[in-house]
């Protein structure tokens, strides 16, 4: 009972819709198998739970790969161009800071803690948004509200207590700021990249 | 008029949707299969098997050198089931035997085209195994 108890544990390596497909059979056909070796000694239970876990091991894998293989399939022409954007976005606001520092730009580094938001929001934020949409089909505005008003919520958070303790002339109302600039930015983003998605559903 | 278009374009039409089919089940195309595939289709060419069934089948027939894990094993039923290689069925071949919970497999018609051209597949290879005197050609 013990030994289907754990092998129930473990099928939780595998994707959900398979588990619901072929999880209480795997369970029967494990139970089945592990009466066949009860009456043997030590070693072959060992070698039958080693065959097991690789078995598990190898073939989760594989599921879970397919899956995220379904996912890739239905990335629609707007996903893929919304991403491209947002990519870009993050690219340019990185030269720009990295300009902006290099040659000490007052204009460019002005906006510097909006930039920094930018990029490191963005690449976070939207890292999120894209699996959580794309594994979970979540609805893309909102999860990316929630997402991108707690990942920039956390480096809001992050920035503020290293700044306090390394930078003397640290300016919180600044960092604020850039933040608040960046969720807005980057959530607009989401906005218009959610609409376009919905007019093509609509469309086809 | 609209007929007429209907009579015109039937010819082709119809070769469009052979065409798809044929290249839809054409079994060469799945070949070869994996050593797991080919020991499931050979397991169910006698008859329906549940799960527990095929793997205990599979291990005879390789003489115990293959035993499937239930995830290779359901990993390939789920393969399978998706090209139309196999089906569920609900018929049991033993009701006062068997236990409803378990699902039982069958091998479809184009399953067994599938596993007969991968046969003869491997069957060929011998044939070149024996020629090139790797085997001792067949009495």
């Amino acid at each position: 009972m013990l030994s289907k108890r754990l092998y129930q544990l473990m099928l939780l390596a595998y994707p959900r819709d398979f588990r619901l497909d072929y999880g209480s059979e795997m369970t029967q056909v494990f139970h089945d198998c592990h009466r066949e070796i009860e009456s043997g000694g030590l070693a072959t239970a060992l070698q039958f739970w080693l065959r097991i876990i690789l078995d598990v091991v190898r073939t989760a894998g594989v599921e879970r790969w397919e899956t995220l293989g379904k996912g890739r399939e239905i990335m629609k022409r707007t996903d893929v161009t919304g991403l491209a954007i947002c990519v870009a976005i993050i690219a340019v606001a990185f030269f720009l800071l990295g300009y902006g520092r290099k040659h000490e730009v007052a204009s460019i580094l002005l906006f510097g803690h909006a930039l920094d938001a930018i990029v490191t929001a963005g690449v976070i934020g939207n890292l999120v948004v894209l699996l959580l949409v794309k594994m979970k089909h979540l609805s893309q505005f909102r999860t990316a509200l929630w997402s991108l008003l707690i990942v920039n919520g956390a480096l809001l958070i992050i920035a503020t207590l290293i700044g306090n303790a390394v930078d003397p002339s640290f300016n919180f109302a600044r960092l604020f700021v850039g933040y608040l600039v960046s969720f807005l930015f980057w959530l607009t983003i989401h906005w218009i990249w959610s609409r376009t998605n919905t007019a093509t559903q609509s469309v086809a | 008029m609209a007929k007429n278009v209907l009579t015109m374009h039937r010819a082709s039409i119809y070769r469009l949707v052979t065409d798809m089919a044929k290249q839809r089940l054409d079994p060469e195309k799945l070949l070869p299969l994996t050593s797991s595939v080919f020991h499931i289709l050979l397991a169910l060419s006698d008859g329906d098997l549940h799960g527990y069934g095929i793997m205990q089948e599979v291990a005879e027939h390789s003489g115990g050198q293959i035993r499937l894990g239930p995830g290779t094993l359901y990993g390939a039923i789920k393969r399978l089931l998706g090209s139309g290689l196999i089906v569920e069925t609900d018929q049991r071949p033993d009701p006062e035997l068997d236990d409803e919970r378990r699902r039982y497999y069958r091998l479809t018609d184009f399953g067994r085209q599938v596993l007969k051209a991968e046969v003869q597949r491997i069957s060929k290879l011998v044939s070149v195994a024996q020629q090139k005197r790797l085997l001792p050609k067949r009495t």
